[in-house]
């Protein structure tokens, strides 16, 4: 996984909760990396749910609750460091439309060895798209957080409704209709 | 503290993700510096490349020119609108047409007419539909005329959205196309081969599907699809759901698994379906350069028709040869070499052999003995030519025994009509055979004994005729020696028998010969008017004594001569007349002859011999032409073989002519014949003797006849009759002798025995007849014993004048003497003809031809001896007998000297009795009586004299 979602998260504990809870929990986590992270390196996933599982116990919030507003945050800090990704795109299901076939070819262009979600996306009407979440990480909840982040970064309102397609949660519909 | 201690921790964390990013940076950093390096490196090569890109591409540009050039396929362009702008020098070498005639032609101008519009209508489309590529094929026609299917690729060249123009590469496809067009053709005649195919006809795959069918073999199997449904169908399933179809069903599918197994071709197999059909199979495995498997043909034909008529066929041939086995008769056939190649039942028992023995061999070297192989080999000639034959011959058994069999063959054709064989039938005849031989044996034995006897009685016959002539010849001399009359009745019964016993033997004879066919024709010319009155003579003269006339009637058209066999016609007569003398008793026998009928060449002559008889009754008239049957009333007086009107009819009828007879009991018979005579164009040789009255002895100017004859009885008589009849004559005892003797003097006449030692009478007649002597064209007349009509004609050809046969009368040699008598004496060189009165032979002995001599001696008996013999009535009167005696003793051998022999003996009786002294008175008459008739024949002597000196 790559490192910038572990920076990213613990910026966000830090925003939100100081950093004694981010030292806490790498503490008391027993970390592969020793909680020492890189946005440019390269940390094992399982680390990721530990920190996640470990946070959701300490702060007493739901984990699919964490991991969404992980993602809305996740998406500001995408609109910092990728501005291009985001200026490219006039709205939201513009950009939601070129995430597996623009945004991802360009991430593998610079991390070759990034692991990704598949997404299979359609627009049925101008104001409907659909994108079907297929992944072993299983973090369709960090994925809704993106997409609200998108639609929050232009503005726009929408109904997103989320579907278990299989119920481990490695295949996720995602229905989203605009306002 | 806490806070301190969580600043170090934060401190040490962001420190040491600070080294790790730094470490990465440096890292991507170096990999980034490196692949910048690369790719200037990658500028520096492009440019060489593509230098050297272009310096290639100007190569092969140039070789692809070359190509273009060189290459066998045609490379041309063309504008839009149709017209050559481009074509490869190849265009003259495949179409004949140059660079320069084709550029600026329209594309269509070499297309053959036809395919024009089709092809521009397709690159039309090519074009609006912007098709990139486009390949056809069409034909073109060259230069020569002659037609070249082209297969080309066009392709679409643009500029600017714009069609620039059209790059064809085209080749000559004339084979593939021909051999495609003739595969095309072959495979309609295929498929419309297998559809009209009259079997069901289905190929499978080496996987077991359908590849093909036809409707027919749906049809058979009751397959609810058409021919082209069925392809792909898995065809071990489709076996089994048409199993029940067959009356066996599992030995149909066991039969074809075994064929799907073994591979290997099989026709005509035929399998019965439970509808009564009958099915021939073919399976034909199909091999793909004679390995590889590609499947199998089936074939399937109804053949229920052909099944039924062949075991219609098969029924009969069993019924027949049912009959044949059961037949007595044996067949067997046998090919063109003999070889037997079918034998039946019977004919197996007949030779003991088994068919199984006798298949294969030969069957003439088998069955037929070495002396028959001829007949076989020769019928076996007679087959080849298409005949049919019987014949008979024996074959070995097994045993070795053998039987005799009668055999019909005939040729086998096959149904060309070309023979391949024979077929034999053989009928055991071995008993029959065996009776045949029996009978055979039985009949050669009864032949032998027939022919011996017939032998026999031809040699007795001959034996009996030679001292029966002497008999009869010596009978009639005895009349002349003066016999009482009890002696005459003696010597007639004698001779009437012995004649009897002549004309029986005589007519046996003639029988014999004729049932023999040794009778033959032998046409002359002959004075048929002649011949009557001669037979009229004949039997005038024996019926001289009885009230019996014999007349002849002649029709004045028999004029001329006649060609015919006189022989036999003088034989004919003889019989009629001498038979309608027999039962006559008085009367009139009369021999009549007409002409009955007048053809160009042939003239037919009836003749009549009727006679005033005791007849003969109507019932018997068939029997008269019957041998040994006479119908002549019981104890009538004349007996006879009674051959001699079966013979008359044999020989009317070996001439062509017809006899019959009519008559009337107590008034007569008339027997009629009739015969075929030519006319002849020159007068017979002789002319006969008839018309003149028959001459006496005495008139008989023969004075030389050589007689000819072995048999010394024979001698005797004829010397005696000649004798008798005061002819001189020297004898010859056989042909030799007659042949030297013929050369030393003439003869008036030879009578020449047939049959001597040494040399037979026809030898010594050429003899005599070929070479030069004075009796060259003597008149020689056989005598012949042993045969009548053959011996005759044969003598006649040796050359001989005529015939006697024997035994023969006295009259009859007289009338033969007569014939050919010299009609004077002075054309007579062989003797002196003296008077009748004279002892001639004595004479002629004395003097043969020298007159001179014979004058002188006349003169000097007649100056010197007669006044001796006048002395000597003087002696008698003084009864001087001493003087008699010497006087007569002196006297008697002139007597001699003139041809007085019987007064030479009467002066021998005289000598002796005057000797003697006895009988004076006696002696003294005698001696008047010898002087009176001295007187009497002194008057002959001298005209004697007289005619002597004239000659």
């Amino acid at each position: 996984m790559r490192g910038i979602v572990f920076t990213e998260l613990l910026e966000m504990i830090e925003d939100k909760f100081g950093y004694e809870l981010v030292d806490k929990l790498l503490q008391e986590s027993d970390l592969p990396s020793g909680g020492i992270y890189t946005s440019i390196g390269k940390y094992d996933h399982a680390e990721m749910l530990t920190l996640v599982t470990k946070l959701s116990q300490k702060t007493q919030i739901p984990m699919p609750d964490l991991l969404r507003s992980y993602g809305q945050y996740m998406f500001v800090a995408f609109t910092r460091s990728y501005r291009h990704f985001v200026d490219r795109a006039d709205s939201a299901f513009s950009l939601l439309s070129s995430v597996q076939h623009y945004i991802h070819v360009e991430v593998r262009k610079l991390y070759p060895d990034a692991e990704l979600p598949h997404f299979i996306i359609d627009q049925p009407a101008e104001n409907h798209l659909r994108m079907h979440y297929i992944s072993e990480r299983k973090l369709a909840d960090f994925a809704y957080g993106l997409i609200e982040g998108c639609l929050l970064n232009y503005g726009e309102k929408a109904t997103i409704t989320k579907t278990n397609l299989v119920e481990d949660g490695s295949q996720v519909l995602f229905d989203i209709v605009k306002k | 503290m806490e806070d301190i201690d969580l600043l170090k921790r934060r401190l040490i964390r962001e420190k040491t993700a600070r080294l790790q990013a730094e470490a990465i940076l440096e890292t991507k950093a170096l990999a980034l510096y490196n692949a910048n390096e690369q790719l200037l490196h990658l500028n520096e090569n492009l440019e060489q490349q593509i230098r050297d890109k272009l310096a290639e591409l100007r190569e092969s540009e140039q070789r692809y020119r070359q190509l273009i050039e060189s290459v066998q396929d045609i490379i041309y362009k063309i504008s839009p609108e149709g017209f050559f702008t481009f074509v490869s020098p190849v265009v003259e070498k495949l179409l004949g047409y140059t660079e320069e005639e084709s550029l600026g032609k329209h594309f269509t101008d070499f297309v053959q007419p036809g395919y024009r519009m089709m092809l521009i209508e397709f690159y039309r489309t090519m074009m609006v539909e912007r098709q990139d590529s486009t390949y056809n094929e069409f034909p073109v026609v060259a230069k020569n005329g002659r037609i070249v299917w082209i297969g080309q690729t066009v392709r679409l060249i643009e500029k600017n959205g714009q069609i620039h123009e059209l790059v064809a590469v085209a080749r000559d496809v004339s084979d593939r196309k021909l051999a495609e067009i003739e595969l095309e053709t072959t495979q309609t005649r295929l498929s419309t081969l297998i559809t009209n195919l009259q079997s069901g006809v289905m190929v499978e795959d080496e996987n077991g599907r359908v590849i093909l069918a036809n409707q027919l073999f749906c049809d058979i199997f009751e397959i609810p699809l058409t021919a082209h449904e069925l392809i792909g169908y898995d065809c071990t399933e489709a076996r089994q759901q048409v199993k029940p179809l067959f009356t066996q069903p599992d030995v149909f599918i066991e039969r074809m698994c075994q064929l799907l197994e073994q591979r290997q071709a099989r026709v005509g197999e035929e399998i019965s379906m439970a509808n009564g059909h009958i099915l021939e199979l073919d399976y034909i495995p199909i091999f793909l350069d004679d390995h590889q498997y590609m499947g199998h043909l089936w074939k399937y034909t109804d053949v229920t028709k052909k099944y039924m008529a062949r075991e219609l066929i098969r029924r009969s041939e069993e019924k027949y040869r049912g009959i044949m086995n059961n037949m007595e008769l044996g067949l067997f056939e046998v090919d063109t070499n003999q070889i037997i190649v079918r034998a039946y039942d019977r004919c197996c028992q007949m030779l003991g052999y088994t068919e199984q023995e006798m298949i294969g061999k030969n069957a003439s070297d088998l069955l037929v003995p070495a002396e028959f192989v001829e007949v076989v080999e020769r019928q076996q000639e007679e087959r080849r030519k298409g005949h049919a034959g019987s014949y008979e011959l024996q074959l070995i058994k097994k045993d070795g025994n053998r039987i005799w069999v009668l055999i019909s063959g005939v040729p086998i054709l096959d149904e060309h009509g070309v023979i391949v064989g024979s077929m034999g039938i053989h009928y055991d005849m071995t008993e029959r055979k065996q009776l045949e031989q029996e009978l055979a044996k039985a009949r050669q034995f009864a032949e032998e004994a027939q022919q011996a006897e017939k032998q026999f009685f031809a040699n007795m016959s001959h034996e009996i005729r030679t001292p029966l002539n002497a008999i009869i010849g010596m009978s009639h001399l005895l009349f002349d020696t003066q016999p009482t009359s009890q002696q005459r009745e003696y010597i007639d019964i004698l001779k009437t028998s012995a004649d009897f016993l002549h004309g029986l033997i005589s007519d046996l004879l003639d029988m014999t010969k004729i049932e023999a066919g040794r009778i033959e024709i032998h046409p002359r010319p002959f004075d048929l008017a002649g011949l009557l009155r001669s037979t009229q003579k004949v039997f005038q003269m024996k019926l001289q004594s009885r009230p019996i006339s014999v007349d002849v009637m002649l029709d004045t058209r028999i004029t001329d001569d006649f060609i015919g066999d006189d022989v036999m016609l003088n034989q004919i007569l003889m019989n009629l007349v001498g038979n309608a003398e027999k039962f006559t008793e008085e009367g009139q026998i009369q021999i009549m002859a007409k002409v009955k009928k007048e053809e160009e060449l042939k003239h037919w002559i009836e003749f009549t011999v009727s006679d005033t008889g005791i007849g003969i009754p109507n019932e018997k008239l068939d029997l008269v032409f019957q041998k040994f049957k006479q119908v002549n009333p019981q104890g009538y007086k004349h007996k006879g073989t009674g051959l001699g009107l079966a013979i008359t009819k044999e020989l009317v009828e070996i001439q062509g002519g017809t006899i019959f007879v009519r008559s009337q009991i107590g008034h007569g018979s008339t027997f009629t014949f009739t015969l075929p005579y030519t006319k002849s164009l020159i007068p017979a040789e002789q002319k006969s003797n008839s018309d003149k009255q028959l001459a006496l002895v005495d008139e008989l100017k023969t004075c030389s006849v050589l007689i000819v004859e072995d048999n010394l009885m024979n001698q005797t008589y004829i010397g005696s009759l000649l004798t008798k009849w005061n002819i001189p004559y020297t004898m010859a005892s056989d042909g030799k002798q007659a042949v030297e003797k013929a050369k030393s003097q003439q003869f008036d006449i030879i009578l020449m025995d047939i049959q001597m030692p040494i040399m037979n009478g026809y030898e010594a007649t050429v003899a005599i007849r070929s070479t030069h002597n004075p009796n060259q064209h003597v008149p020689i007349i056989a005598l012949t014993a042993s045969a009548m009509l053959d011996h005759k004609s044969v003598a006649m050809e040796a050359g001989m004048n005529d015939f006697l046969t024997k035994p023969f009368e006295p009259t009859q040699l007289l009338t033969i003497l007569q014939r050919f008598a010299p009609t004077t004496s002075t054309d007579n060189d062989g003797c002196i003809l003296f008077d009748k009165s004279l002892d001639r032979r004595r004479l002629s002995e004395l003097y043969g031809t020298d007159t001179a001599y014979a004058s002188e001696m006349f003169s000097m008996f007649l100056t010197d001896v007669v006044p001796d013999l006048r002395k000597m009535s003087g002696l008698c009167m003084e009864q001087n007998w001493p003087g008699l005696a010497s006087t007569a003793h002196k006297l008697k051998p002139t007597l001699g000297m003139v041809g007085l022999s019987w007064l030479e003996e009467k002066m021998r009786h005289l000598e002796k009795n005057a000797l003697q002294g006895a009988n004076k008175e006696g002696l003294a008459v005698y001696c008047h009586d010898f002087m009176e008739e001295i007187n009497k024949v002194l008057p002959i002597l001298e005209t004697e004299l007289q005619k002597l000196s004239q000659l």
